[in-house]
């Protein structure tokens, strides 16, 4: 266990934020879902006495009589919000004032740094690149994220849960997210932080990073292993397997909703469910070639002479 | 929510905050502050060095003004001193009462001046806004109304108090001529007051000047002036800024005392009570060579081109000394601090300033060409013959397809012309004709001068090793392979590195060489006198380079081989050879048809098989031939026979027989030779010898010539990579013992992965990153053991850390257009030739022969002193000494100016490209104008000339007495040259300036100093004045030099022959000598 190397990248300026997240994410993944079991024990309460259900609650205490029905921006919300920002500003200066910005020496184009890494919050998306091609990776797969994100609003039919916390009137929601969220993209930047060493290697945690390491790894892609040669081919055989995917995928995603979502499925059209449905599986798609390249050393699926999957 | 008790209160609505941002907001105004703290001290370091400064040199300024003041008090009591304080204090009571009279009317002018002034301006002012309106006014009518209304202003009365109380109302045009008028009153008044003065302020300057030019230190005033600014220092960045060549050093914040007059350490910065000097006390020092600083204005050069480090950096002293990941100029270390001189002077081979030496980097430029580093690695300047070599013939093959086309387009436009249709057309076509010729004309000229050149270079070209083609005729066979083993085995000091051979590498190299050396018959010699030749070797001068014995016993020069166990290796007639002429090629090389020419080459064309430097041209191609073994030995002009005596010494120099070597009879097997060839080359062998088949070889190193600036990345650590760069107990990756002796700072403990670690762990164990590694044989490092010393491993770390790439613009390199670029050049060759094994070229500097112990007590034996060469002789003269030291062409075994002297002036064989480098380079040093227009001697008349013999030939200088004459009984016990060399040679105001003082000169010398004193302005006799002289008004010294300048040997033989005591001296003198020689046995040894 090489604890000076561990040191070294958890104390390095850049990596400080990265360091930070896992705490504050734990705690506040923590505290969201304390605070959406105590609301769906008071759902559960309030759906049980048809009395209670009539009151407005706007906290997981019982009603009092004599308490106020509904509170002001200002100052209930404010203050508290204003609080926040001191500390928050507090933080910054500290910051600022014990680390300084992590700079290098001038850009020598004639030696590239080794591993050369993206800020931290791109981390994700270069380590993306070692599965799709840079036409994937790079461009779709960002597009594909923002606009996906933009697309929730007309897509999410479940009017639940809205202004509160919750686990249970939205599970696919709040899974979709942080499948979405921790695994996609915290995770990776986790690896791309921790893991990825000198010439992007796989290196463990507290695996000293050398520079002369040499590793046999021979990538193959998927219609190689089955032997096919002809461009056209190898074409023809990505397009079935992807498309397979997305086939078997979406039967199995439709029979999940019907069965497990009845409710929100009946409130969509074809077209909001097909979105969801696409969205769904290309996330699905990204851990699952991971897989496949990390452990079966495959490295594309589809190959096209445009791009490659 | 069974679990959590039911607050009775509305928790959102009755909640206080207060608590909370109470805290928050404490927090927040103690991170405030500490932001405003860190911003102005913590990110300011230097604030807290330059507060300690003030405090530190202000006390220590008090101890040195009460040592000065003490000094000056001495000053003072010196009668000189007071008389001219005298002076002062009576023209000060002289001009007292009148200087009084002039102050107070200068005054009152001022005052009146400052009253009419006020109002003046003010006035003035309001015209020039009016005048302003006026001219940027548009209409005519708003003009008119402007100008009526400044005339009206002008008009206007305005009222002058007086300092005297009185008030006077001008207009302004009177108020500006009264303004006028008391200013040039003024002006006078001032004037009138300095010359009342001057008397005064001249005696005062006079008391000044002597106090600063009597005292050694600084005066009481002048430290004064120094506390001042550190009692008044306001903390601020103090910043070099050079724009033209973008320096910004910031250096000075901290170090405040760099450029301070006095001399400052650490010690005398040591703060009150500190037992040791702290890191302000190190930084307070001042520059330890201000000689230097005077060189390289600081304002101009500033600190990091020469140290480097991070000169804009303030924020702590690791940034501003760039000793972290992210500079890549960190300052050089305090060892290596001479890398900073490479930067620039790159060009230059030996680095002296004033007459001070840089001996780690000149020594490091030194070992990197006598230890053969550039015969693998090229480095820019270095061994650049064969490189020019390649140029020149490339320019030849230009010029020469250049000349066929140009004959050919002449003959192309002679036809046209011929079929021209008018006679105009024909005339501009032969003159295109005619220019061609021309331009073909010249380009044959310009061939010769190529001719010329590469046939200096040929001269010019060395090898550090000896020729291998001659290994047959030189070597004992069955040594070779012992050799190659381990050369420092054999002879400690070698040259030869260690390539780490296994045997059968070994055994295929010894073929390969064997089986492509030459094997034409050497002529036998008969064995010698061992005894004279031992006598010989010890005196001729051969160790100023050559160095003999073992361990406490060597004595001699490093720059060539010891030879204590030559005679287990070397061929006796070979050596013989050697001796008499190591120039001398078994056969000549042809580079053209890349082979080597024999008799049957020259048979071919009816040519005698003869090649020298007259007979360079190759008889198959007429190509220039290398017809000289690339070797640095002169010759000696021995007779064969010394030659065949000190041969015969030097065999007798053995440890064990050399008959008692295993046999190696596989050198002979052809099967091996192809194998041996292939190790060759790979391991670079003709780097530095030469070998037949390898004479186009490249390099095979890399080029180390801005190995500097090579990013640590590019640098191979090998699996000490990690260890490099965390230091700690396993951090040192060499074991063997001897190499680790290597290293200059030890076995390493602190991080080593920059490049000063990795150079240094290179040089002591240059395969050090292959330890640990699984390779093959080609695979393997191949950079050999040198087996250096630790300083040595200094001098050449510190020689590749300054070899950089600067940023620094091209002015700042150091390569004047002046003489100054002769001394450049021509250190190259000094160097080369290890002329300073024999001869001071600087004060102070160490010959290896001074160093020993034979010339102790003969001191006039050892060579001439060259440190006014330049100046002494005519730079004509010295081309033809140069070139045949003898003077001579039949009377060769002999020095041609000192024949006194047993250590023998060699004759190197320069090329026309070297002697002309070398008068340059001496007359450049002695600042002597070229090209040299030697004076005019005035013809003596019969009565000058026989008051000059007389003063020649009298007792109390008998120049004779010394000087050699011709006379071979003389000349036995001279110890000086010849006069009749004079003329030609000397150079008169030089004559001049030796006879007068020659120990100033030449300290040392056994010329007798103070025979001239000055009188009246004229150098007189200091002995008896001979009574010719009775009336003479000139100047004795001129007459004596215009004397031996038109010295004819009929008069010097007369004059020797009329010195009847010098004669019995000179036997007396002689006895004297042969006695010492005789204690001296190893100095003896004339030349049979």
């Amino acid at each position: 266990m090489d604890w000076r190397q561990l040191w070294e990248i958890c104390s390095a300026p850049d990596n400080v934020p990265i360091v930070g997240l896992i705490p504050l994410l734990c705690f506040y993944i923590y505290l969201a879902f304390k605070q959406a079991h105590a609301n769906d024990q008071l759902i559960a309460q309030l759906e049980g006495d048809a009395a209670l259900a009539k009151t407005h609650h706007r906290k997981t205490w019982p009603f009092k009589p004599g308490w106020q029905k509904e509170v002001h921006v200002w100052p209930f919300l404010l203050r508290i919000e204003f609080l926040a920002a001191i500390i928050v500003t507090i933080i910054l200066m500290v910051w600022s004032i014990t680390l300084n910005a992590p700079l290098e020496e001038p850009a020598n184009p004639n030696l590239t740094m080794n591993p050369a890494k993206a800020p931290w919050y791109f981390l994700g998306l270069q380590e993306m690149l070692v599965y799709f091609d840079p036409w994937i990776a790079g461009v779709v797969m960002p597009t594909m994220i923002i606009v996906g994100l933009m697309v929730i609003p007309y897509i999410d039919t479940n009017p639940l849960g809205s202004g509160y916390y919750t686990w249970k009137q939205r599970k696919f929601s709040i899974g979709t997210f942080l499948f979405g969220f921790i695994i996609l993209w915290v995770a990776m930047i986790i690896i791309g932080t921790f893991i990825r060493g000198p010439g992007w290697q796989w290196f463990w945690p507290g695996q000293t990073w050398d520079h002369n390491r040499l590793i046999y790894e021979v990538n193959r892609d998927l219609p190689d292993i089955f032997g096919i040669t002809s461009n056209m081919a190898k074409a023809l055989f990505g397009a079935i397997v992807v498309g397979g995917y997305y086939l078997l995928g979406g039967f199995l995603v439709y029979s999940l909703f019907r069965r497990y979502m009845a409710k929100d499925f009946k409130r969509m059209s074809l077209l909001q469910f097909s979105i969801t449905q696409f969205l769904l599986l290309t996330m699905v798609a990204l851990p699952l070639k991971m897989g496949l390249r990390l452990l079966w050393h495959i490295k594309y699926v589809w190959i096209t002479p445009w791009f490659n999957i | 929510m069974p679990e959590q008790p039911n607050p009775e209160q509305d928790p959102i609505t009755t909640k206080s905050y207060a608590a909370y941002y109470l805290v928050a907001m404490v927090i927040l105004m103690a991170t405030l502050f500490w932001a405003l703290w860190d911003e102005a001290w913590t990110q300011r370091p230097w604030k807290a060095f330059q507060e300690h400064w003030a405090s530190r040199y202000s006390a220590f300024l008090n101890t040195a003004r009460s040592k000065s003041a003490t000094s000056e008090t001495d000053v003072e009591k010196n009668p000189d001193y007071i008389a001219l304080k005298q002076a002062y204090e009576k023209t000060y009571q002289d001009s007292k009462s009148q200087g009084e009279d002039a102050r107070k009317k200068l005054d009152d002018a001022s005052a009146r001046l400052l009253a009419v002034q006020s109002v003046f301006t003010d006035r003035r002012a309001y015209v020039n806004a009016l005048t302003y309106e006026l001219e940027t006014s548009k209409s005519d009518s708003e003009k008119a109304s402007k100008r009526k209304e400044i005339d009206k202003y002008k008009s206007e009365q305005a009222t002058v108090e007086y300092p005297d109380g009185s008030k006077e109302t001008y207009t302004f045009p009177q108020l500006e001529e009264k303004y006028n008028e008391i200013r040039d009153e003024r002006t006078k008044r001032s004037l009138e007051l300095g010359d009342v003065l001057k008397p005064v302020t001249a005696a005062k300057a006079k008391m000044d000047e002597y106090i600063s030019d009597h005292m050694v230190d600084l005066t009481p005033q002048q430290i004064d002036g120094l506390k001042r600014r550190a009692t008044e220092w306001v903390p601020a960045i103090v910043q070099i800024n050079v724009a033209e060549a973008n320096i910004v050093d910031r250096c000075e914040s901290c170090h405040m005392n760099t450029r301070e007059p006095l001399k400052i350490t650490a010690a005398s910065m040591t703060g009150k009570g500190e037992k040791k000097p702290d890191e302000y006390a190190d930084a307070f020092v001042s520059h330890t060579q201000p000689e230097l600083l005077q060189l390289h204005d600081p304002e101009k050069f500033g600190c990091s081109p020469c140290h480097q480090g991070n000169g804009r950096a303030t924020t702590s002293i690791e940034k501003a000394h760039g000793n972290y990941e992210h500079w890549l100029w960190p300052l050089f270390p305090k060892e290596n601090a001479q890398a900073g001189c490479q930067n620039c002077h790159a060009a230059d081979m030996v680095l002296v300033s004033g007459d001070v030496q840089w001996p780690t980097l000149n020594n490091g430029k030194d070992l990197f060409r006598q230890r053969g580093c550039m015969g693998c690695h090229r480095f820019e300047g270095y061994d650049k013959e064969p490189e020019d070599l390649n140029a020149i013939g490339q320019q030849i093959k230009q010029i020469e397809t250049q000349k066929i086309d140009n004959s050919k387009q002449t003959a192309y436009l002679m036809k046209q012309a011929d079929a021209a249709e008018s006679n105009e057309e024909a005339n501009k076509l032969n003159t295109q004709a005619v220019d061609l010729r021309v331009a073909n004309s010249k380009l044959d000229g310009r061939l010769q001068q190529l001719d010329y050149q590469s046939h200096s270079l040929m001269q010019d070209q060395k090898k550090v090793g000896p020729n291998l083609k001659d290994v047959r005729l030189k070597l004992n066979k069955n040594w070779i392979p012992v050799w190659l083993k381990k050369p420092s085995d054999f002879r400690p000091t070698t040259k030869m590195p260690n390539f780490r051979l296994s045997d059968h590498q070994i055994q295929a190299i010894s073929a390969y060489i064997w089986q492509s050396g030459f094997t034409d018959p050497l002529p036998k010699h008969k064995p010698g006198n061992a005894t004279h030749g031992k006598e010989l070797f010890e005196t001729r001068g051969c160790l100023a380079c050559h160095s003999i014995g073992e361990g406490d016993q060597t004595q001699g020069g490093t720059f060539a081989a010891n030879l204590t166990r030559v005679g287990e290796k070397a061929n006796y007639d070979y050596l013989v050879r050697w001796i008499h002429n190591a120039r001398q090629r078994t056969r000549p090389y042809c580079p053209y048809e890349k082979k080597d020419i024999g008799p049957e080459d020259y048979a071919k064309k009816g040519l005698p098989y003869e090649f020298d430097l007259d007979h360079s041209r190759c008889p198959n191609d007429g190509h220039e031939l290398q017809v000289q073994n690339m070797t640095v030995m002169p010759s000696l002009r021995l007779s064969p026979e010394d030659a065949e005596d000190i041969a015969t010494y030097l065999m007798t120099q053995k440890k064990q027989e050399p008959s008692s070597y295993a046999d190696a009879s596989y050198m002979d097997d052809p099967k091996l030779k192809d194998e041996g060839k292939k190790w060759v080359r790979y391991f670079g062998c003709s780097g530095c010898h030469e070998i037949g088949g390898f004479e186009d070889e490249g390099r095979i190193g890399t080029e180390l010539t801005y190995e500097g600036s090579k990013p640590i990345e590019r640098l191979d650590f090998a699996l000490f990579t990690e260890v490099a760069q965390r230091g700690g107990k396993d951090a040192e990756p060499i074991k063997d013992k001897e190499d680790l002796a290597r290293l200059p700072d030890g076995p390493a403990t602190e991080p080593w992965y920059n490049l000063k670690g990795f150079f240094e762990h290179k040089l002591a164990e240059p395969n050090i990153f292959d330890q640990g590694k699984v390779k093959g044989e080609t695979e393997a490092l191949r950079m050999p053991n040198l087996h250096l010393t630790r300083e040595q491993v200094l001098d050449l770390t510190t020689f590749l850390m300054g070899s950089e790439e600067t940023s620094l613009p091209a002015s700042y390199q150091y390569k004047p257009g002046d003489a100054r670029h002769d001394i450049q050049e021509g250190w190259w060759i000094i160097k080369k030739y290890n002329c300073m094994g024999c001869h001071q070229f600087i004060p102070g500097q160490q010959t290896i022969l001074m160093g020993m112990k034979q010339y102790q007590d003969i001191q006039e034996q050892l060579p001439p002193k060259l440190l006014t060469e330049g100046a002494r002789v005519d730079p004509e003269w010295m081309r033809k000494f140069l070139s045949n030291p003898a003077l001579s062409t039949t009377d060769t075994n002999r020095n041609g100016v000192r024949p006194y002297l047993k250590v023998r002036m060699p004759t190197f064989s320069f090329s026309d490209n070297e002697l002309r480098k070398l008068v340059r380079f001496f007359q450049a040093l002695s600042q002597q104008p070229m090209p040299y227009i030697p004076e005019e001697v005035p013809a003596l008349t019969t009565k000058e000339t026989d008051m000059a013999r007389s003063l020649f030939s009298s007792t109390a200088a008998p120049c004779l007495k010394c000087h050699a004459t011709g006379d071979p009984n003389h000349d036995k016990i001279a110890t000086a040259p010849n006069f009749l060399l004079a003329k030609e040679r000397l150079k008169p105001d030089w004559v001049e300036r030796w006879i007068t003082d020659p120990q100033a000169v030449s300290p040392g010398t056994s010329m007798p100093s103070g025979l001239f004193k000055q009188q009246n302005n004229q150098w007189v006799f200091a002995g008896p004045t001979p009574p010719s002289f009775q009336g003479y008004e000139g100047d004795h010294r001129k007459l004596l030099t215009d004397y031996i300048f038109q010295l004819t040997p009929e008069e010097q033989r007369r004059v020797a022959a009329s010195m009847p005591h010098a004669k019995a001296e000179m036997q007396r003198r002689s006895e004297r000598k042969q006695a010492a020689v005789e204690s001296h046995p190893v100095a003896s040894g004339g030349s049979r």
